[in-house]
């Protein structure tokens, strides 16, 4: 117990002496526990990015292989686009060849290349002063909400074409099949979600 | 020859739910998928009072109901904000557990940019808050700034499994419709910011030519070295 003690009398002390001289004396704050006692709380150290996101799902979808998501995630926007647009390009390109067809200017008048280039750099614009939707027709990318549609947003952009229905399962021949795979919605909607309106907003965890 | 069957049955059981587990770990790379500062999720909108914006960032997903997990003291989660549109943070907040207390910092300019942080606890604007375990969450306010951390269901929804056949070139016909919500049920450790705007620095046009004013905005998990 006195032993105890001891110890952390010498902790405290020699992080008040880091406070007073050491070069890490940004980073050791004294504050209060819940009964009142004064404790140190360290917060020394550097810190080593491992993951890094901004918009959903980009890396996730646009990453052909483990090396380039790996790689994309320890890599700082401002570098991400010189980096990852030829790759994120070529990416595109795959995946409408996968269904036999080529990629189509999407509906904000994008096409492949310039998509690509405003994925590549995973930052999420966020507008202050407007209402905020991923996109809701009216509203464009200023920023996420807790129900946002981003995956079929996301689909609609990439696979949409210029209507945004380029790829909905539609029955070209009329003979009651579907001809075109359904690539434009994941079937999954916000429906089941119900955050609050208040902060925190999120819902309490299931238990 | 009865306790082989009951083995064979356990071995396949957990087989499948090791695969279902696995394919909804590929959200992310390899190198951080599973771990505690896997990213799962960042959303950033107008708060219930306008002239605030809400950060959520989201680490640890598809936690079962009831889970114990917790956030890593060594994980520091770091709110990045461009406020020029040079894909370079202007402004950072910090955010790191001690002892299941949630501390912040910020917004407040960085020495320093890029892949290596460290934490200036003599900024101007700190805050704290208790870890929430559960239920009802605790929240506590600074400076105009609210603060939450701690477990929360999990608000994304996504036909994952589906995805991946899709991109795998196994699902010819593409989405189910309806599909399956493969987060339904799930739960995250959460963190949570309300920040209001004028601590958040300047705007630039958006960069896809609407003529909105925005800043950029993203979250890095870092661990300590």
């Amino acid at each position: 117990m006195k032993h105890t003690n001891f110890k952390i009398l010498f902790v405290l002390l020699t992080m008040i002496g880091f406070m007073s001289c050491g070069n890490d004396d940004d980073a050791v704050v004294i504050t209060t526990d819940d009964d009142g006692g004064m404790i140190a709380v360290d917060f020394t150290g550097t810190f080593a990015q491992e993951d890094q996101m901004g918009r959903p799902g980009i890396n996730t979808v646009l990453s052909p292989d483990n090396t380039t998501e790996n790689a994309f995630n320890v890599t700082i926007p401002s570098a991400q686009g010189a980096a990852f647009q030829p790759i994120f390009l070529q990416r595109a390109v795959d995946l409408h060849a996968a269904f036999g067809v080529e990629y189509e200017t999407n509906i904000l008048g994008l096409d492949a290349t310039t998509l690509t280039t405003i994925l590549a750099s995973d930052v999420l614009q966020v507008a202050p002063d407007n209402p905020t939707s991923y996109f809701d027709g009216t509203n464009i990318l200023t920023g996420r909400t807790l129900t946002d549609d981003v995956i079929d947003i996301s689909l609609i952009l990439f696979f949409g074409g210029q209507n945004g229905d380029r790829f909905n399962g539609q029955d070209l021949d009329g003979d009651g099949t579907p001809d075109l795979p359904i690539l434009v919605t994941d079937g999954v909607s916000a429906a089941g979600e119900t955050p609050s309106s208040s902060f925190p907003y999120l819902e309490n965890p299931h238990n | 020859m009865k306790k082989t069957s009951l083995l064979a049955i356990g071995v396949c059981l957990a087989l499948v739910i090791t695969g279902v587990l696995v394919a909804a770990d590929h959200l992310d790379a390899p190198d951080v998928a599973g771990t505690t500062a896997d990213i799962t999720d960042f959303y950033a909108f107008e708060g219930a009072t306008a002239d605030n914006t809400v950060f959520v960032a989201n680490v640890q997903g598809l936690l079962p109901p009831g889970s114990s997990a917790q956030f890593d003291e060594n994980v520091l989660v770091e709110i990045n904000i461009d406020t020029n549109g040079d894909l370079v943070e202007d402004l950072i907040i910090q955010a790191i557990p001690r002892d299941g207390v949630m501390y912040f910092f910020g917004p407040y300019a960085p020495t320093a940019t890029g892949l290596n942080s460290t934490i200036d606890a003599n900024t101007s604007l700190t805050g704290q808050v208790d870890i929430s375990a559960g239920g009802t969450a605790t929240t506590a306010t600074a400076n105009g700034i609210s603060y939450f951390a701690g477990l929360r269901e999990d608000p994304f929804f996504f036909d994952f499994n589906q995805f991946n056949a899709v991109i795998g070139g196994m699902a010819p016909n593409g989405f189910n419709v309806p599909g399956n919500d493969d987060f339904d049920g799930t739960n995250v450790l959460s963190i949570v910011v309300e920040v209001p705007n004028i601590l958040l620095g300047g705007t630039f046009p958006h960069p896809a030519g609407t003529g909105v004013e925005v800043f950029n905005t993203w979250v890095e998990a870092k661990r300590k070295q």
